[in-house]
């Protein structure tokens, strides 16, 4: 229960004279009169009366803080917007203020999470941070957002997908975290690239035939050739262009990338993972973290997924997570199984 | 006056310094570099010598959270070669003057 019932409505209902809410006016009496500590967890509370009965309804509420680097590279920067604050008038905290909410509200509704933490913490983003800044990113306590060179990058809060991406990694972190190397690296790269589309098409109410799976959409100026960064359906197709060159993911074990960039190619060889996911839930139909969501976050959050778990590992956690909610051979625990096969991860393919 | 070049740090100039930067959220891969001839040479040779070459072992590249950027830093002066790995955490100082310098100098004279 994350719901607190608020002073004012313990009033009421300890001076309630109905026989039928003695018990409850008496509990709310003997509430009231224990000095409390304040609890952080805010809710929404939905109060009704149904016949005789009170009835309150609760789900956790965000608390957002919005702070604003003003182009310095210090964080967290200037506070501009909290919680019950109105909205700024500046676009990219107003659009991260409403993006840390839209993934707050999925993680509710698909997860029963209740923030990034799972305890209702606080969510913190920094926007405007440093001068033309090319990029987004999760420091382990908050997200940043650069507000993009003009040329490559509009700026980063304009797509929910990003900053769904960047809670993802919160959430990865929180719940043991997956190395930030090598395959556990594209792993955590992948993992968050879930929650962005995911988030993305629960804004959207998509299922996921509907969906465009592309992360990053609209991020980039129209002097760029490509539509987003990376695409969970088709990996290598994003961009194509003269100065960035072409979207290097691979949607298959033959074609991994040894590299000693990018921390082992976290953000090139996710598109494998990205791929599989796409597969799952592709195979199973409908919203897509209904069940091939759900499986894939209760493998991150189990608790029993190493650190430095790579796709093969992943892949038999999936498996196992699939067949125990769903059964051995349920129509999920297929779909997984045949995903990663096709991606080249099970079945004879490279266990890099 | 720098000179731009997309090349790896070339032979013919006296210093020569190529900055390859990698990751991100978008993981794109960005490369600058930078030529320089005699007559501007001490500049680049000072900016480059003030970096600790030597001290950037770092073995936790994953520091400063997901999502960061990383940077391979290539330098030719007179007389030595240097290459260093840097997280983006690590890329302060003196470092950060480097990068920036050559990022203008190859924005500068490549209008890109």
């Amino acid at each position: 229960m994350y719901a607190i019932v608020p002073p004012y409505l313990l009033s009421r209902l300890a001076d309630a004279e109905a026989p039928h809410l003695a018990v409850a006016a008496e509990a709310a009496r003997q509430t009231l009169a224990v000095t409390r500590a304040y609890h952080a967890t805010r809710a929404n509370l939905e109060v009704s009366v149904e016949g005789d009965a009170l009835v309150f309804e609760g789900s956790p509420a965000p608390d957002r803080v919005i702070s604003d680097a003003e182009r310095r590279e210090r964080l967290p920067g200037v506070r501009v917007r909290g919680e019950d604050d109105p909205a700024t008038g500046d676009t990219a905290a107003d659009q991260a203020f409403d993006g840390l909410g839209e993934t707050f509200a999925f993680l509710w509704d698909a997860f029963a999470r209740a923030s990034v933490d799972g305890a209702g913490g606080t969510l913190a983003a920094t926007v405007h941070y440093g001068e033309k800044y090319d990029n987004a990113f999760w420091n382990g306590e908050r997200m940043v957002f650069g507000d993009g060179d003009g040329e490559v990058f509009t700026g980063f809060t304009g797509s929910i997908s990003v900053i769904a991406h960047e809670l993802g990694h919160g959430v990865v972190e929180h719940s043991g975290g997956l190395e930030y190397a090598g395959q556990s690296g594209a792993l955590n790269e992948s993992v968050a690239d879930v929650f962005g589309a995911l988030t993305e098409q629960h804004v959207r109410g998509q299922t996921a035939a509907e969906a465009s799976w592309l992360i990053g959409a609209g991020i980039f100026t129209p002097a760029v050739q490509g539509e987003a960064l990376r695409s969970m359906k088709a990996p290598g197709t994003a961009y194509d262009d003269d100065v960035l060159g072409r979207d290097p993911q691979p949607a298959h074990m033959r074609d991994y990338v040894e590299t000693t960039e990018d921390n082992g190619g976290v953000h090139i060889n996710s598109g494998i993972p990205n791929k599989a996911f796409h597969l799952v839930a592709s195979a199973l139909g409908g919203h897509a973290w209904e069940r091939a969501g759900r499986i894939w976050y209760l493998t991150v959050t189990g608790g029993s997924l190493p650190r430095t778990a790579d796709f093969a590992r992943f892949a038999v956690a999936t498996v196992h997570v699939a067949a125990t909610e769903y059964g051995e051979d349920s129509e999920e625990a297929v779909a997984v199984r045949t995903a990663w096969s096709a991606v080249g991860v099970t079945n004879g393919g490279a266990q890099h | 006056m720098g000179h731009s070049t997309d090349q790896a740090p070339g032979e013919g100039a006296a210093v020569a310094v190529t900055v390859v930067r990698s990751g991100g959220f978008a993981g794109l891969r960005r490369q600058w570099g930078v030529e320089a001839d005699s007559a501007d040479a001490d500049r680049w040779v000072a900016l480059v010598e003030a970096c600790p070459w030597d001290e950037c072992t770092s073995g936790d590249r994953t520091a400063g959270g997901a999502d960061r950027f990383a940077y391979r830093i290539s330098a030719r002066v007179p007389g030595a070669t240097r290459r260093a790995d840097l997280a983006e955490a690590e890329a302060s100082g003196p470092w950060r003057a480097l990068i920036d310098a050559v990022h203008e100098a190859s924005t500068a004279t490549s209008g890109s």
